[in-house]
């Protein structure tokens, strides 16, 4: 009778083990409707010129870091994320684009965020001035359990 | 006339007469041939039929059981006795007088087949293993065609399938896949890239006639990776002695526009015998039930319900030549797998793609980039010597893989807009993975006595990989296993069976380094230098495992038990190990720990079946514990060095628990019409590490499959014809780890029949599907494309013609 007890008390503790909800199944949110938020889909970032990257992220749990990246698009082989597409310049091949690619880490305990970094994009480097074209802003953000989210906004970088 | 003329014209009349009257009774017989035919338990069958030849008389025994045949000569004669719910009867009868027979019919179970097998050796192997076994033929192919041949088998009680786009799938069973799961083909372990998410299994579903599944740990007899299972494809018959035939399957299917053949021909003189086989399918791209995919936020329209790209073709070449000599059988078996399949052209893996739509909708057959093409060629060698006291077995195998993966150049992370020429990359091949694989098996089983009987057996595989192409994941690398196992079967009765083994495993990887081929601008105290990072370091790792398998198999009239407790094992696999990468499929970045440890895996099955004429139960639960589960953790952090940005995933070890089990019945609500319950559930959680209280990913969701057949030939005896419904249900998957989505619940309707017709007397088969019956819009929570949302394929009406000659 003991044992019988012990192996459904064992069920039970099982099945309830199953249906407990501390773990986190949520992904981070990329929050562009905010309004302050820049830049956004279709805009336009100045060579020469440095800028303000504003983003509001939140998570059901903790957040855990993010990582910017722009990278060059002058061939449209990528795809904004967002909805509506914006107007392409002609494709073209680079000669040289601009690259930036940084992480950050979110402090511990924070389940909202407010992204604020300046990004500088120089004219150009030893090689000459960078290219003016179509580009995409990478943005990915993770929780601290392990869920990310991605976000790929297309802007255009031109000269004044 | 005088008197005395007619008394003797009297007598000899009257003689006359008597004399052929008695010849006539003689040519009639005067024998009688009579009997009682009862059941197993001895009580009498009323109704059943007698048949007698030759002279073709029949006749159906009475109330009490009785049957007589009248007026027989003398001679041999069959008797043949039938009766539903029982086997057929047969038995030779020399009649020199008249003779009573006492005839006892043995009970035809029903059983958890599902289709009927004409031999009896799906009970025999089941009989003769303690692990759950699931026994298939072609027959059973062709009645749930699918994509491939796990789509195929998806069908079974605990198998289910990873599929990519509508011809390609990885094999899963209770929830293991990847490198858990292992294949078999003609004894030999077939090896491709398991690791891949998007790589499918490279066999050919019409090239088999018996597929065995075996669930459970089966480390003892097959080594390392077979934790899941051991899917065995068989190519078995035979043919007769000088004989010559052969088969030719077409296949159409609507969804994807496939077109597809595949012939057969056999032929035999006395000793040497030879089977050659062909199979081309065609297909387009493939249809879902909408005309948007919502990749994120972003809407991608599809033209005509159609995933553009997604079509494939798939060549297939099979040749063996046997020789038989009674038990002793040698055969060689060569074949040629090439298949080519397109990805989804909207997204590369996870990445939203911008696409020329013009290019890719003018056409729903052709395949642009990005696609795969992959090439298996095999070698295999097998002999069988079967005597009295002993039967052997040795096979030698060669296989060459040959993976590529095309898509566009795209610059990642610190590319360069082109790659230097000199370097030989072709600017489109994203990966390739070459692996050249020699294999060897012996295996010898010897009766100790008349109740125990010893097997044992060696392996040997040697692996030589290679890797090219612009993208790196895997090293190159090369990959020796070795293992030795001794397995012990005792009868202490006729109706139980105990098993238990043992098998020691030694394996050594060797991994190649590498290094990016362009630079990656690096900061090292305020100064910038341009290096080639390294990927992947040279490494070399050595790893012994000790496995064990103990069962027990009881079988009585109605009830059969089976208990099987076991180790089993799997060697890491270099990614595991040495990966420093980005996985660009799935924007990870992704991080190998060399200390990983090979995984072991401790599992406990159980296997209850009850059988009566007209209903069969079978319960199979399982519980399953790894100490050591080797998972790729998604962590918090960003890498801008290593990983271009992208998250860090890493390999980390982790104590695992799984538990569930299936439950399959059959119930013959009258001799014509049978239904049947499938349900399967699976349970796992990590009980340590960064994902305690998480599930594992890919895990499938609990399932149910009610089934109704009308068969009304002899249900027992033919397959053919039958029309069939089956309804599938499947529950809401919430149990998801990083980076899954909760996948809703879903029914979905197929209907299958089969006939057979004679076309000026060819026997023609076939059979007819409509897969997705109601075009229903349903997530499959393991298909590779389900984390960019795209649903399953739409409603597909499949006909299949087979003609035998």
């Amino acid at each position: 009778m003991k044992q019988k007890l012990f192996m459904v008390a064992l069920a039970v503790s099982l099945l309830s083990a199953c249906n407990k909800d501390d773990t986190d199944l949520e992904k981070p949110v990329i929050d562009f409707s905010a309004e302050d938020s820049f830049p956004n889909n279709c805009d336009t970032l100045w060579l020469g010129e440095t800028f303000n990257f504003r983003s509001a992220f939140t998570d059901n749990s903790e957040l855990g870091s993010y990582s910017i990246e722009i990278h060059e698009n002058f061939d449209h082989h990528s795809h904004s994320t967002e909805e509506t597409p914006c107007e392409l310049m002609p494709e073209k091949e680079p000669v040289n684009p601009f690259e930036f690619l940084k992480d950050y880490v979110i402090p511990a305990k924070r389940s909202s965020y407010e992204a604020n970094v300046d990004i500088e994009i120089p004219e150009g480097n030893n090689e000459g001035h960078f290219d003016e074209g179509d580009y995409d802003v990478s943005i990915s953000l993770t929780d601290r359990e392990g869920w990310s989210t991605q976000k790929i906004i297309s802007v255009k970088l031109l000269k004044r | 006339m005088p008197l005395k003329h007619l008394k003797y014209k009297a007598v000899a009349f009257l003689t006359l007469a008597f004399l052929l009257w008695s010849n006539l009774s003689l040519s009639q017989g005067t024998y009688v041939l009579s009997g009682k035919v009862t059941d197993n338990l001895n009580k009498p069958l009323p109704g059943a039929t007698v048949a007698l030849s030759p002279g073709k008389k029949s006749t159906v025994t009475d109330n009490d059981g009785n049957f007589s045949f009248i007026n027989l000569p003398a001679g041999r004669f069959s008797v043949e006795v039938s009766f539903m719910g029982f086997q057929k009867f047969s038995e030779i009868v020399n009649l020199e007088n008249s003779q009573e027979v006492d005839i006892r019919l043995t009970e035809r179970m029903q059983n958890l087949q599902e289709i009927i097998v004409a031999d009896n050796y799906p009970l025999h192997r089941n009989s003769e293993e303690t692990l759950n076994v699931e026994v298939v033929n072609d027959d059973f192919l062709k009645q749930f065609l699918g994509g491939s041949l796990m789509q195929s088998l998806e069908r079974l009680p605990g198998i289910s399938s990873m599929d990519i786009g509508a011809g390609q799938s990885k094999p899963v069973i209770r929830g293991l896949g990847f490198n858990r799961v292992v294949v078999v083909e003609n004894g030999i372990k077939h090896e491709a890239q398991q690791w891949g998410a998007d790589h499918g299994l490279e066999v050919d579903q019409f090239a088999f006639d018996r597929i065995e599944i075996i669930k459970g740990p089966s480390s003892l007899t097959y080594g390392s990776d077979a934790i899941g299972g051991v899917i065995d494809l068989k190519q078995v018959q035979i043919p007769q002695v000088k004989s010559f035939g052969g088969n030719i399957d077409l296949i159409g299917k609507s969804n994807n526009n496939l077109a597809g053949t595949s012939a057969l021909v056999f032929g035999r003189r006395e000793k040497l015998f030879y089977t050659f086989r062909g199979t081309l399918l065609d297909y387009a791209d493939y249809r879902v039930p909408v005309d948007v995919i919502d990749i994120y936020s972003y809407r991608a329209t599809l033209y005509k319900n159609r995933l553009r790209n997604t079509a494939g073709q798939e060549k297939n070449i099979h040749f063996s030549l046997g020789f038989q000599n009674n038990g002793t059988i040698h055969r060689i078996f060569v074949s040629n797998v090439s298949t080519r399949q397109g990805f989804f052209a909207n997204t590369h893996g996870l990445e939203p793609r911008r696409v020329d739509t013009a290019l890719h909708d003018k056409s729903d057959r052709d395949i642009h980039l990005p696609y795969q093409d992959v090439n298996h060629f095999k070698i295999i060698s097998r002999s069988v010597v079967q005597k009295q006291k002993f039967s052997a077995r040795a096979e030698l195998g060669y296989q060459h893989n040959n993976r590529q993966e095309w898509s566009p150049y795209t610059r990642h992370g610190f590319m360069p807009p082109s790659i230097p020429a000199e370097l030989n990359i072709p600017a489109e091949l994203e990966r390739q993975f070459i692996k050249l694989v020699y294999s060897a098996n012996l295996q010898a089983e010897f009766p100790m006595n008349d109740a125990t009987e010893i097997t044992s057996g060696l392996s040997l595989e040697y692996q030589d990989n290679d890797i090219h192409g612009r993208s790196f994941i895997i090293p190159a690398f090369e990959q020796l296993n070795a293992g030795g196992f001794m397995l012990m079967k005792h009868r202490p009765s006729e109706q139980v069976l105990l098993q238990a083994g043992i098998r020691y495993d030694h394996g050594k990887l060797h991994t190649a380094s590498y290094s990016d081929w362009y630079t990656t601008p690096v900061e090292t105290n305020g100064s910038i230098t341009d290096s080639m990072l390294q990927r992947a370091p040279e490494l070399t790792r050595s790893f012994s495992s000790l496995t064990w398998s103990a069962g027990l198999n009881y079988h009585a009239d109605h009830l059969s038990l089976k208990l099987n407790a076991g180790k089993s094992f799997r060697m890491p696999a270099p990614q595991e190990l040495a990966a420093n990468g980005v996985n660009y499929h799935r924007f990870s970045y992704e991080k190998g720990n060399p200390d990983i440890l090979p995984e072991t895996s401790y599992q406990l099955d159980a296997s209850l079946e009850y059988h009566t004429r007209r209903f069969a139960i079978g319960i199979t639960p399982f519980s399953n514990y790894f100490p050591n589960y080797i998972y790729l953790n998604p962590g918090f952090e960003h890498d801008r060095l290593y990983g271009n940005g992208n998250q860090v995933f890493t390999y980390t070890q982790s104590r695992v628990l799984r538990l569930g089990g299936e439950l399959h019945s059959h119930y013959n609500i009258i001799p014509q019409l049978k239904a049947g319950l499938i349900l399967n559930y699976i349970w796992s959680e990590q009980l340590s590490g960064s994902k305690k209280g998480f599930t594992l990913p890919f895990s499938p969701p609990a399932s149910a499959l009610f089934h109704l057949k009308f068969a009304p030939g002899e249900m027992q005896l033919k397959q053919f014809p039958y029309l069939a419904a089956d309804v599938k249900m499947v529950a809401p998957q919430n149990r998801i780890v990083p980076p899954e989505e909760k996948t809703p619940g879903f029914a979905v309707v197929n209907l299958s029949a089969g006939t057979e017709i004679n076309i000026r007397r060819q026997a023609v088969n076939l059979t007819f599907q409509v897969q997705n019956l109601f075009n229903k819009t349903y997530f499959n929570h393991t298909s590779y494309y389900r984390l960019i949302h795209v649903p399953e394929p739409g409603r597909n009406v499949i006909l299949g013609i087979n003609i035998p000659f």
